[in-house]
C-alpha cells in the first residue's frame, strides 16, 4: 500500500480510483510481476503504458517519480503488484535491450497495425527474449496496437493471428486512443499468462510456494 | 513551519488563453531602509506584507503566447521566454514565430492606447527575447542558402532599430553563417575526396585486438576512460536539447529524418562502445576462461574509471555490453573473474538498476550532476569509497563534468509527450506541457554546461585502435559466444575436452540431416513442453483473446527467423542446469549451437600493401549450408570493401600443410575442412588456379598464414 502513496500528490476529487474498484488490495505481501513492454519505436508502447496508469496521475504527471509505473491490480480476483518497464524512446540503444529484458517476468510484444516493419520485427524480439531467458517458451503476449486507425491499417488481424500462432502466443488488438480498447485487458492477460506458465517460468517470489505445491 | 507564500487561487479564462492564478505574499518596497536594517528580518512586521495575484499562462493560442513574452497582466514568470524558446518547434516554426514577434513589435510602436513607459518595457522585452533566441538557438536560423529568417530579422532591425545591439548581432550572425556556408561549399569537393579516402581507409581490412600493435590489454584504463569521455563530451555538448523532445525523437512514424541527428550520434556512440565490449571478449574463441576473464576485468576497470569521470553514458554502455547475452552467459569465464572485480562490477551495475524507475541513476545525477567529482557511494559500495579516498589525497585531482545516459531523458520526454495532450479546450496550445518538457530540457542543458569542465587530450593511437576493432553483429556475437561455451556445457571438465567434443560434433553434423539432433533426451523435452503449452488458461475476459493451442509445433523452424535463431529453435535444449535439477526430468540435452546450420569463417586478404604494414587482417563471415563459392567470395569482397567481379577472385582455406583452393562451384559449407581452424584467404585469381585444389606450402602464402595465426 505504501507504494501507491509515496511521492504523488493526491488528486483532488478523484479519490483513490484504485481502491474504488472491487475489493481492496490485501495488506499482506503480494506477488510482484515485472512486465516489460517491447517493440519498435513509434508503435505506441508508451501510449499503452500511460493509458494503463493514467488513472493514477490525474493532476500532475511526473515521469521521474519512482513509483510512476507500479500499480496494485486485481486480476481474476487475485491481487498483485504490477511493475511495468517501458523503455520507449530508447529503442535505438540496441545494446542495452538484453539487459532490461533479463528482468522481465512477462512481456508484451507490441507492433503497430499501421507499420508493417514493426510487425516483421516481432520475431526478433521474441528470439532475443528466449535467448536472454534461456528458455524455449516464456510468458509473452502479442499486441496489435493502433487498431483505431482503420484506414491506415496495413497488418490485418489474420496476419497478426498467424504470427501469434507461429510463435505460439496469445494475440490481442488494442488502441490507446479514447475510448481505449483492451488496454487493461492486455496487461491483465500478461498476468494470467505468467500465472499459468509452468512453475519454473513464474516470478521468483512465487517459486518456493509453487514448488511446494508440486511436491 | 513557515506559512506557504504561494497559494493556488484558481483558473482564469479569457479569449484565447487560460491562466492558472496563484496568490503570493510579497513584502512592500522599502526604498528608505538602511543597510543595517536590511539583514534583520525579525524586525519586519507582518503589516509589511501584501498579497498579489500571479498568473501563469496554462494554455493559449500562438498569438497569446507571443503576447505573453511581454505583457503587463500581472507579474510574469521569468522562465516563460526560456520555456517558449526551448519548445516552440513542437507547435510552430521559426518563420511563423519571428513574423508574429516582429508584427507585435510594430503594433506596439504604433499603438497609442498604452502608457509610453509600459509600451517601451514591452518592446524591450521583445528585443531581449530575440537576442536570447539568436544566442541560444542559432541553429534555428541556419537555413542555407538564403537564410531568409535571419535576413528578415537583419532587415527589420536595420529599419526599426538601426545601430541597436540586436541589429549588430543579426548582421554579424548572418555574415558568419554565410561565410561558413561558402567555406563548406568550396571545400565540398575536398570533402568528397576525403570521404572517399576515409572509405577506402576504413574498408581496408582492419584487424581485431589480436593483430594490432596497440593491444587492448595494454591500453591503460585511465587513457581508455579519458578517450571515451573525450568522444562522449563532443557528442553530448553537440546534442541539441529540443531534438530530444518526444514529438521530435519518439514520433518516428512521422518520419524523423535528420531532425534528431544530434541524438542519433549519441546513440550510435553508445552502441559502438557496447559492441566493442562484446567483440574484444568474443573474437578469439580459443582463449582459456582465465584469459578471457582478464578481458572482462579490463572492461570493469575501465568502467570504474568512467565512474570516477562521471561519464554515465559510456559506463552504462560497458555494463550493457557485459550484460548482453553473448557475454553474460559465459559462465566459466565469469567464474574465472576474481571476486574483488566481480564485486566492483556488481557495484557499478547497481547504478543502472531499473528498480523504482531508475531511482539510483536519477539520484546520482541529481547529486553529482554539477559537482566537481564523483562523490556518492551507495551504502553497500565498497570500491567507490576507496577510489574516492585516493582521489582526495591526489593534489592533481582535476574537476570533471558529467555525461548522463541520454536514454533516461528520452524515455521521460516520450512519456510526457504521450501522457499530456498537445492542446486543450478547443485547440489552445497546452503550455503546461511545455513547462514540463522544459524541466527535462533544462537539466540536459545544465549538464551540457557542466561538461565544459572536461579537459581531455586526443590520443591518436587510441583512436586508430578504436576504429580498427572488429565489430560483430548480433548473430555473429551469439554464434561466437556459443562456440566459446556451448549451451548446457557447464559440466564440461576442461576447455580442451570441450573443443574436442565440439569438433567431433561439427563433423558429425555435416553428414547428417537437419532433423538428426533429436535424441532420446530431447524428445522427453518436447513432451514436457507440449504439456506446458497446453496448460489451460482462463477465459474470463470478454476481450477478443484467442489462445492458440499448438499441439505439436514447437517454436521451431520459423521461416522468418534468422539462421542462428533457427538452430536455436530446432533444438530441444535451452534448459539451464538449475532447471534440470529442479524438474528432474532429463539429462542436459545436447546443445543446438555446436551443431549449427552455418559456420563463422575468417577470411583474410592477400595484398602486398598490407604485408608491408606488418598486419594481416581478417573479417568474420557467416557461412550457411547452401552457399556456393562465388557467393562466399562476394560476401568476403563486400566485407573487405572490394569491388569487381567475384569470378576474378579465389578463396582458399589455410591448412597445416598448405592450403585448399575451393572450386568455383563448390558448396563451401560441405567442402571445407572443419578439422582445422576456419581461416581463409581471398586473392585475385591467378593463371592455373582452375586446376589446383591443394597447394603445398607455397612460400608466400606460408608467410601470410604465419602472420594470420599469430595471436
Amino acid at each position: 500500500m505504501a507504494i501507491l502513496g509515496r511521492g504523488r500528490q493526491p488528486s483532488s476529487g478523484s479519490g483513490s480510483t484504485n481502491s474504488s474498484r472491487m475489493s481492496k488490495p490485501p495488506s499482506d505481501k503480494l506477488p510482484t510481476f515485472k512486465l516489460v513492454v517491447v517493440g519498435d519505436g513509434g508503435v505506441g508502447k508508451s501510449a499503452l503504458t500511460i493509458q494503463f496508469f493514467q488513472r493514477l496521475f490525474v493532476t500532475d504527471y511526473d515521469p521521474t517519480i519512482e513509483d510512476s509505473y507500479i500499480q496494485h491490480t486485481e486480476v481474476d480476483a487475485q491481487w498483485c503488484i504490477l511493475d511495468v518497464l517501458d523503455t520507449a524512446g530508447q529503442e535505438e540503444f540496441s545494446a542495452m535491450r538484453e539487459q532490461y529484458m533479463r528482468k522481465g517476468d512477462g512481456f508484451m510484444l507490441v507492433y503497430s497495425v499501421t507499420d508493417k516493419q514493426s510487425y516483421e520485427n516481432i520475431p526478433h524480439f521474441y528470439t532475443q527474449i528466449l535467448r536472454v531467458k534461456d528458455r524455449e517458451s516464456y510468458p509473452m503476449l502479442l499486441v496489435a496496437n493502433k487498431v483505431d486507425l482503420v484506414h491506415m491499417r496495413k497488418v490485418t488481424e489474420e496476419m497478426g493471428r498467424e504470427l501469434a500462432h507461429r510463435l505460439n502466443l496469445s494475440y490481442i488488438e488494442t488502441s490507446a486512443k479514447d475510448p481505449p480498447l483492451n488496454v487493461d485487458s492486455a496487461f491483465h492477460e500478461v498476468v494470467r499468462i505468467i500465472r499459468d506458465s509452468p512453475p519454473m517460468d513464474g516470478p521468483k517470489k512465487n517459486k518456493k510456494k509453487t514448488n511446494c505445491v508440486i511436491m | 513551519m513557515f506559512a506557504p507564500t504561494w497559494r493556488l487561487w484558481g483558473e482564469e479564462k479569457c479569449e484565447g488563453a487560460i491562466y492558472t492564478v496563484y496568490l503570493k505574499k510579497v513584502r512592500y518596497h522599502h526604498p528608505s531602509r538602511s543597510i543595517t536594517q536590511e539583514s534583520d528580518d525579525d524586525e519586519i512586521s507582518h503589516l509589511e506584507w501584501e498579497t498579489v495575484r500571479v498568473r501563469f499562462l496554462k494554455a493559449g493560442t500562438l498569438e497569446k503566447l507571443i503576447e505573453s513574452l511581454a505583457s503587463d497582466t500581472g507579474e510574469l514568470e521569468s522562465t516563460f521566454v526560456n520555456v517558449f524558446l526551448a519548445t516552440y518547434r513542437t507547435f510552430s516554426t521559426t518563420r511563423q514565430v519571428l513574423n508574429l514577434i516582429l508584427d507585435r513589435y510594430l503594433a506596439l510602436s504604433s499603438s497609442s492606447n498604452k502608457i509610453y513607459g509600459l509600451r517601451e518595457d514591452h518592446k524591450k522585452a521583445l528585443r531581449l527575447t530575440l537576442q536570447v533566441w539568436l544566442d541560444a538557438y542559432p541553429e534555428d536560423f541556419r537555413d542555407p542558402p538564403f537564410f531568409s529568417c535571419l535576413r528578415q530579422l537583419s532587415e527589420f532591425t536595420k529599419i526599426h532599430l538601426p545601430g541597436s545591439d540586436l541589429n549588430i548581432k543579426a548582421g554579424y550572425k548572418l555574415d558568419k553563417m554565410k561565410r561558413e556556408e561558402d567555406i563548406k561549399g568550396s571545400t565540398m569537393l575536398g570533402k568528397i575526396l576525403s570521404c572517399e579516402e576515409m572509405r577506402v581507409h576504413c574498408s581496408s581490412p582492419m584487424s581485431n585486438g589480436n593483430h594490432q600493435p596497440y593491444e587492448f590489454l595494454d591500453i591503460p584504463e585511465s587513457t581508455f576512460a579519458q578517450q571515451l569521455t573525450r568522444m562522449d563530451t563532443v557528442l553530448f555538448k553537440g546534442v541539441i536539447a529540443h531534438q530530444c523532445l518526444g514529438s521530435v525523437w519518439s514520433r518516428r512514424d512521422r518520419g524523423r529524418g535528420d531532425a534528431a541527428a544530434s541524438v542519433t550520434a549519441t546513440v550510435d556512440q553508445f552502441n559502438a562502445v557496447s559492441f566493442r565490449v562484446q567483440s574484444t571478449i568474443l573474437v578469439d574463441t580459443e582463449l582459456k576462461p582465465s584469459q578471457r576473464a582478464r578481458l572482462i576485468v579490463k572492461w570493469i576497470d575501465i568502467a570504474q574509471e568512467l565512474r570516477m569521470h562521471k561519464n554515465f553514458s559510456s559506463l552504462k554502455a560497458i555494463i550493457s555490453g557485459l550484460q548482453s547475452n553473448p557475454i553474460y552467459r559465459l559462465k566459466k569465464t565469469w567464474g574465472a573473474v576474481i571476486k574483488d572485480k566481480a564485486e566492483l562490477y556488481e557495484e557499478l551495475a547497481r547504478i543502472f538498476s531499473e528498480e523504482n524507475n531508475q531511482l539510483n541513476q536519477r539520484e546520482l545525477l541529481m547529486k553529482e550532476g554539477t559537482a566537481k567529482h564523483a562523490q556518492t557511494a551507495h551504502a553497500n559500495d565498497r570500491h567507490l569509497p576507496k577510489a574516492l579516498e585516493k582521489l582526495a589525497v591526489n593534489p592533481l585531482a582535476i574537476s570533471y563534468g558529467t555525461i548522463p545516459y541520454l536514454g533516461t531523458f528520452l524515455t521521460d520526454l516520450t512519456m510526457i509527450d504521450t501522457a499530456i495532450p498537445d492542446t486543450v479546450a478547443n485547440g489552445l496550445i497546452n503550455f503546461d506541457k511545455k513547462r514540463k518538457e522544459f524541466e527535462v530540457l533544462a537539466q540536459i542543458r545544465l549538464l551540457q554546461g557542466a561538461a565544459n569542465a572536461y579537459q581531455m587530450e586526443r590520443d591518436e593511437l587510441f583512436e586508430r585502435w578504436w576504429e580498427s576493432v572488429l565489430v560483430l553483429d548480433d548473430k555473429e556475437s551469439w554464434r561466437l559466444s556459443c562456440q566459446i561455451e556451448p549451451q548446457g556445457s557447464s559440466a564440461q571438465s576442461s576447455t580442451r575436452e570441450g573443443r574436442m567434443r565440439k569438433r567431433a560434433q561439427i563433423g558429425h553434423r555435416k553428414n547428417d540431416s537437419i532433423a538428426s539432433t533429436s535424441s532420446g533426451s530431447s524428445s522427453s523435452q518436447f513432451f514436457f513442453d507440449n504439456d506446458s503449452l497446453n496448460t489451460p488458461i482462463s477465459h474470463n475476459d470478454t476481450c477478443s483473446l484467442e489462445r492458440k493451442m499448438s499441439t505439436s509445433s514447437s517454436s521451431s523452424s520459423l521461416p522468418s527467423l534468422d539462421v542462428s535463431v533457427h538452430s536455436g529453435g530446432t533444438s530441444a535444449s535451452g534448459r539451464t542446469p538449475e532447471r534440470n535439477s529442479n524438474t528432474q526430468q532429463q539429462q542436459p540435452a545436447p546443445s543446438p549451437y555446436i551443431t549449427p546450420d552455418f559456420y563463422i569463417i575468417r577470411v583474410s586478404i592477400e595484398s602486398s600493401a598490407h604485408e608491408i604494414e606488418g598486419v594481416n587482417l581478417y573479417k568474420s563471415i557467416m557461412l550457411s549450408n547452401s552457399e556456393r563459392t562465388v557467393s562466399v567470395i562476394r560476401k568476403a569482397m563486400e566485407k573487405h570493401g572490394f569491388e569487381g567481379n567475384p569470378e576474378d577472385y579465389t578463396l582458399a582455406q589455410f591448412l597445416p600443410d598448405g592450403e585448399m583452393l575451393l572450386p568455383a562451384s563448390a558448396n563451401v559449407y560441405y567442402a571445407i575442412n572443419t578439422q582445422y581452424d576456419l581461416n581463409f584467404v581471398l586473392r585475385r585469381r591467378r593463371h592455373g588456379d582452375e586446376n589446383t585444389i591443394i597447394r603445398k606450402n607455397p612460400a608466400k602464402d606460408h608467410k601470410v598464414r604465419k602472420k594470420l595465426l599469430v595471436t
